[in-house]
């Protein structure tokens, strides 16, 4: 793939953006508050966009195109079975509690609701899993240009990792989220031509249909048993596993995309946040699992004369990975290549700036100021939280060059971090609809979840991954494996904190009042419009969800 | 001008407006991006870009 100094100009006027936007921000800068949390400031539109633009980094934008290719429409429900659900659930029933809380964090809230080493497990963790996460995204970025443009790949690691850290540091969470929004419409702009293009050569969706073996095109028809369809899981699995622990794991509890609901202006405006971004999110598998499955459709003997092949890996099997950046490479020419090239590098950025900007939000108000430094002026936090910003950032480089010198550190790390995130929704679970829930009971829960998830990787295997205590049960697709993974974690966290809960002594009621569904006066928005209200507006997204699944049934 | 760039939906008008400008002027002026392509993206984001920045406009009329 070749760049014409069109495309350069382009990625350098996203390069100047981002960082003017960190330098305009940073005017607004005026305490800890507006650096790390916003100042709860945000209008709807942009926590609604950043909301979803945090979990829209490339590592989701390339892997669901890959999966779209691999699993076929499938993939789908990722969207309409995981998150839609999820986010529905977060804005109607846990919202109120973490943004009525006044919790600054997740770990804050679970420090109110538990106690302090319930806490201290979760922010460690947690920080630990962004900084890594954060790092593994900026290996990906640098590998993958250096593959498609043959670009050095130390200065893509430095570049990269430079302007992150120069608007962050800037503008701390409010740059990143104004980033992430930026970066939200540079991947639907930038990718839809590639949809039309690529749909419009392959003849159309009943082409589409007509080339490829059913199992690609159906979302439902062959989930009866894990041998009829290309993901190895019976329908069962597919909803507790993904519909359920996973994706409400994911959505209702990772404080990096609860963070941008946190921000809002006010309750109902953060819990409109999950509700509004579920309206993009619905329709986004048009932009990311849409030309993955044309891509597998143009690989079929049909459409072969149109000359496009997903590359192959060194194993000689298909590099799925790689199909969207074929699919670029093939279609766009020079101007619209460098939209599109701009688009990936904007979401491995914006991937990056969200974990530096969770890790150090986490970092600085529940490891440095509860732990370490307490009682200090604003002014010493909001310092510190910058040079944590530079600290994260640096670590996120440390992290690329170990990725990079250790080939199979990225599958690791991604495995830990399901481990500890798999049984989390349990614990919120509990905690916020059982008010008998104990800090011992969500804390032995919490270590019981992490030690099933890894023994069932142990005695399980996947395409070659897993069984590393002893290969006892195979499992025909490794994302299938991560669906049961998570079914036992959550299922052992679930069960711990109930009985260790019942065994030790509960905080008092009057404690638990904000924290707790029974104890908690619910919120009424009367005097709003319908349209302006939760409920209705998530009934109304929960009927076009199962419209979608049976129209793909 | 630095007011402006506040303003979020500003300054995305402003980035496509500028995005679409190299589009269409590469189209017109250059052999290697006279694509039909580039041409009908450049008047979307054109035209997206000029949307976003009078939404700008109108609230701050407002």
């Amino acid at each position: 793939m070749k760049l014409h100094i069109a495309d350069y100009l382009i990625i350098i006027v996203y390069f100047a953006f981002v960082i003017t936007v960190g330098f305009v921000i940073k005017r607004k800068i005026k305490s800890s508050n507006d650096f790390l949390s916003s100042g709860r400031n945000i209008p709807l539109w942009i926590t609604s966009l950043a909301f979803i633009s945090a979990n829209l980094g490339a590592q989701e934008v390339l892997g669901m195109v890959a999966s779209g290719a691999k699993y076929g429409i499938m993939t789908v429900h990722f969207y309409w079975v995981g998150a839609i659900f999820a986010m529905v659930f977060l804005a109607v029933f846990m919202m109120p509690f973490y943004y009525g809380s006044k919790a600054r964090s997740v770990p804050e809230y679970l420090f109110m609701r538990f106690d302090e080493k319930t806490r201290a497990l979760n922010a460690v963790t947690f920080a630990v899993m962004t900084v890594f996460s954060s790092g593994i995204s900026l290996f990906a970025l640098a590998k993958l240009l250096e593959v498609i443009l043959h670009w050095d790949f130390d200065v893509s690691i430095w570049l990269a990792a430079g302007i992150v850290m120069i608007y962050t540091f800037l503008g701390g969470l409010t740059s990143a989220v104004y980033n992430e929004v930026l970066q939200f419409f540079l991947i639907v702009l930038g990718l839809s031509p590639l949809v039309v293009v690529a749909l419009h050569d392959a003849g159309g969706w009943s082409n589409i249909k007509a080339q490829l073996e059913p199992q690609l095109t159906h979302a439902w028809k062959y989930m009866g048993k894990a041998d009829d369809n290309p993901m190895g899981i019976n329908f069962m699995s597919l909803i507790f596993g993904l519909g359920f622990v996973m994706s409400f794991g994911y959505w209702c509890t990772d404080f990096l995309v609860v963070q941008r609901a946190m921000i809002a202006r006010n309750m109902n405006d953060a819990q409109r946040t999950p509700v509004v971004a579920a309206i993009p999110k619905m329709l986004m598998p048009l932009i990311v699992v849409l030309p993955g499955v044309v891509a597998i459709a143009l690989m079929q003997p049909a459409l072969q004369s149109k000359g496009f092949a997903i590359p192959t890996a060194a194993n000689g099997q298909l590099d799925y990975t790689m199909t969207l950046p074929s699919l670029i490479a093939h279609y766009y020419p020079s101007g619209l290549l460098g939209v599109g090239i701009t688009a990936l590098i904007a979401s491995f950025m914006s991937g990056m700036a969200g974990n530096v900007t969770a890790f150090n939000s986490v970092f600085t108000y529940d490891i440095y100021q509860s732990y370490f430094v307490k009682n200090r002026s604003d002014k010493h936090y909001l310092w510190v939280g910058k040079f944590i910003t530079i600290a994260g950032v640096l670590l996120s480089i440390i992290t690329a060059y170990v990725a990079k010198s250790f080939n199979n550190i990225n599958d690791f790390l991604q495995l830990v971090f399901s481990f500890v995130n798999g049984p989390l929704f349990a614990t919120f679970l509990l905690g916020m609809f059982w008010k008998r829930t104990t800090g011992h009971g969500a804390f032995c829960g919490l270590l019981a979840g992490t030690a099933a998830a890894a023994l069932t990787h142990g005695l399980t295997i996947a395409e070659g991954k897993g069984g590393w205590i002893a290969p006892m049960f195979e499992i025909k697709s490794g994302m299938g494996q991560a669906f049961i993974v998570a079914s036992v974690s959550w299922i052992a966290n679930f069960f711990t904190t109930i009985i260790v809960s019942l065994f030790t002594k509960p905080k008092p009621e009057a404690a638990l009042k904000g924290l707790v569904y029974s104890l908690t006066v619910k919120s009424t928005y009367k005097e709003e419009k319908w349209y302006k209200r939760v409920a209705p507006i998530g009934i109304i997204l929960l009927i076009i969800t199962i419209l979608l699944n049976l129209i793909f049934f | 001008m630095l007011n402006r760039l506040t303003q979020l939906s500003f300054t995305i008008g402003l980035f496509f407006t500028i995005v679409s400008v190299i589009l269409l002027t590469g189209y017109f002026i250059s052999d290697a991006l006279s694509s039909l392509l580039n041409l009908y993206a450049g008047i979307t984001f054109l035209l997206f870009g000029l949307l976003m920045m009078l939404i700008k406009g109108k609230a701050q009329i407002k």
